[in-house]
């Protein structure tokens, strides 16, 4: 049976219809459909123009995308590694990930003791969906980082940081009560500032 | 029970978890059960501060011998200046090393990230560490401590670092010094006078063993500052 030119489901709820019929499909339309997902959820949270809904595309979260950024960035910078630290390869990957799924635990944990109500997988899923930013510059600065000046290599940084946090800061801002919304907000920056920092240095 | 938790079949279970926690400990006006600690509605109420709150908190930390600190925390300690002012120092800490390592001159720039889980360990085994020490001690000698206050006391006394860090990024040992034991005087300063009241439960000699311990303490984070992650940096 062939589903490649079935209209492509555009969100969950369509996806639900086809699940009964995945055994019967080859691995690579699996992996392609999930792909999507990925790429779909990558867009609705980072270009805030698509989010006409306050992020209840959200609901249906996943923690596939969040995995695969992190592991991204984990291996980008210990590829890196040997070069420009003093720690092995092996070091810089564990401090990545652990700070990475720490952080988003912690950073959610945070938001739920202050209050916020809301699924705690859900704002896993949104943190890590935008470490997106922090990968494309930790790929820029390991390609042509070694040619620019450390000044010139703060901008690509300032500006994927900036990109990263503002597209979380509005989700999380919207959980908690208003007087406790920078008590909420200040950790997300703090986290993204952790990573920006740390694919510049590496 | 609604806790707004999203409804959702991947969620139901955790909502249930949770919900069936809280109807357990509904008999009891409070959290008790043996593992209340490890529900999120059992540190709540620690988290009852907004930003200014926390600002002037840490503005009480600067001058140890007023005691505006326990007036500002009284009644209403929180946990979120301990959690991330202890987080801010990691990372300044990290950021402030490497940039006194940096040198223009040198092709291949080699940067330590292993300051990160150093760090880590030794700021949250001080701030949340020593006051369980504390509690224990006092329990022991026959006085109960609020251990609430006490966290959030120790936590807040870690805000003395902040500006301390940042200044570390200068490269001459003298003023590291002079910083560094102005920072021990500072906050060793803040935690006794602050835990005055507590102390004068004791009678005289077991006092000092509380100040003994506080002072331990400080002096060890201060030290270990000093010489592992700002220490001498060859030219």
């Amino acid at each position: 049976m062939d589903y490649t030119n079935q209209k492509q489901p555009q969100n969950y709820s369509q996806m639900e219809d086809l699940k009964t019929l995945d055994l019967e499909e080859s691995v690579s339309e699996t992996i392609m459909r999930d792909l999507r997902m990925i790429a779909y959820k990558l867009k609705y949270v980072l270009i805030p123009k698509e989010q006409e809904d306050n992020g209840k595309e959200l609901r249906n979260w996943d923690l596939w995308g969040p995995l695969i950024f992190c592991l991204a960035l984990a291996m980008t910078l210990s590829f890196k590694a040997d070069s420009t630290t003093s720690s092995s390869k092996s070091d810089v990957f564990a401090i990545i990930f652990v700070l990475i799924w720490v952080g988003a635990f912690v950073v959610t944990l945070n938001a739920q003791l202050l209050g916020g109500k809301v699924s705690f997988f859900q704002s896993v899923c949104l943190l890590g969906y935008c470490v997106f930013p922090i990968n494309i510059e930790a790929l820029i600065i390991a390609f042509i980082g070694s040619y620019l000046p450390f000044v010139v290599k703060l901008i690509p940084v300032i500006i994927c940081f900036a990109w990263s946090a503002y597209s979380s800061v509005g989700f999380m801002a919207s959980l908690v009560p208003p007087h406790k919304k920078k008590l909420a907000v200040y950790p997300v920056f703090l986290f993204y500032l952790f990573l920006s920092w740390f694919s510049l240095i590496v | 029970m609604d806790f707004g938790i999203q409804n959702q079949t991947d969620e139901q279970q955790q909502a249930n978890k949770e919900s069936s926690n809280q109807n357990v400990n509904e008999g009891n006006k409070k959290q008790s059960g043996c593992c209340a600690f490890l529900t999120v509605e059992f540190y709540t109420p620690y988290f009852n501060v907004t930003e200014n709150d926390v600002i002037q908190r840490i503005q009480g930390t600067f001058l140890p011998l007023k005691p505006d600190f326990l007036n500002l925390i009284r009644g209403n300690p929180d946990l979120w200046g301990p959690i991330w002012i202890n987080a801010t120092l990691i990372f300044m800490i990290t950021a402030i090393a490497n940039l006194r390592q940096i040198d223009e001159e040198k092709e291949n720039q080699s940067f330590v990230i292993s300051y990160v889980p150093q760090a880590t360990a030794l700021l949250y085994i001080i701030a949340f560490g020593t006051p369980i020490v504390l509690a224990a001690v006092m329990k022991f000698l026959g006085v109960d401590l609020s251990f609430f206050q006490t966290i959030c006391l120790y936590g807040y006394s870690m805000s003395t670092l902040l500006p301390i860090t940042i200044l570390c990024y200068f490269q001459n040992e003298l003023f590291l010094w002079l910083i560094i034991v102005y920072g021990f005087a500072n906050s060793s300063l803040f935690l006794i006078v602050n835990l005055k009241e507590e102390l004068d439960k004791l009678q005289i000699q077991k006092k000092y063993i509380i100040i003994g311990i506080v002072v331990t303490m400080q002096l060890s984070l201060y030290l270990f500052y000093k010489l592992v992650f700002f220490s001498y940096v060859t030219e």
